[in-house]
């Protein structure tokens, strides 16, 4: 398979928004988004002599932002782990059950969006939901549902000290998410 | 019997990995008689439906119509520059 192969300085052009609307998408600050596509871009840059062609080469500069991505999140969820502590609480669920744990909010019947443009705004009020949970929380549920990282893997990466907890912190996230969307999408 | 609360965990761990065989019973259990966890474990599985379909396709949960700031793109072009005269 032979394909032509763009020059870094055309980069820049052809990938730019693309790479950067995929780490906005995870990371959600504009900045961090800015600066991973530059290392990502710098990164292509230095390995662009092992680049093959196998894949194409927005899928391979793909793979190397999700990379720096995941670095950045190990990084920084060792640095925050103890601001960001109290993981294993499920109290935040409260709300969402009764003193006798039967539901206390109503879910509706879903139907999934099949057109193409219910789609895009189911997506943009999903993304708004997930802004609204608490940062860790969101970056878990992405890499889960998203990227679709293994359980431990993502245990490691964002440091949760164990399965357990790590299945607390995604149950109430989903929880959250569901109401959120009962309210703002599958209501209207 | 599991509550709604029970329940809808053991919904969700289902999600990310396996269930013991004691825990899968009880939530088929739960499941097979409450309405409201039949629609919430219904739902989780569409949402992995949806969100792996839209990673897939390349696409993101951001419109095509969010881009680079003018200023970044600027920042990233001289950094880019910059490496490459290095390189050569």
């Amino acid at each position: 398979m032979s394909q032509e192969l763009s020059t870094p300085d055309q980069w820049l052009g052809l990938y730019g928004d693309a790479l950067y609307r995929y780490a906005l998408a995870r990371v959600r600050d504009p900045d961090l988004a800015a600066d991973l596509l530059q290392e990502t871009l710098l990164a292509a840059l230095k390995a662009k002599d092992s680049f093959m062609g196998q894949a194409s080469e927005l899928t391979w500069m793909t793979g190397i932002l999700k990379h720096k991505m995941i670095d950045y999140f190990r990084k920084t969820s060792r640095e925050r782990t103890n601001t960001m502590g109290d993981e294993g609480s499920d109290h935040e669920n409260s709300g969402f059950f009764d003193e006798k744990g039967n539901w206390q909010i109503d879910l509706s019947s879903w139907s999934m969006p099949d057109k193409a443009l219910e789609q895009e705004e189911f997506m943009a009020i999903l993304q708004q939901c997930i802004d609204r949970l608490p940062p860790k929380l969101a970056r878990v549920f992405m890499l889960r549902e998203l990227e679709g990282m293994e359980s431990g893997e993502i245990c490691d990466v964002m440091c949760i000290s164990s399965l357990n907890n790590f299945w607390v912190m995604l149950s109430r996230v989903r929880v959250q998410l569901r109401h959120c969307l009962d309210l703002n999408w599958f209501s209207h | 019997m599991l509550t709604c609360k029970e329940a809808s965990f053991l919904a969700s761990k289902k999600m990310d990995g396996t269930l013991a065989w004691r825990e899968e019973m009880a939530l088929r259990l739960h499941v097979g008689m409450c309405n409201m966890c039949r629609r919430y474990l219904r739902g989780l599985k569409s949402l992995r439906v949806m969100m792996r379909g839209s990673s897939a396709e390349g696409k993101t949960l951001l419109s095509a119509n969010v881009k680079l700031s003018e200023q970044a793109r600027e920042r990233i072009e001289q950094a880019l520059n910059k490496a490459s005269d290095f390189h050569e």
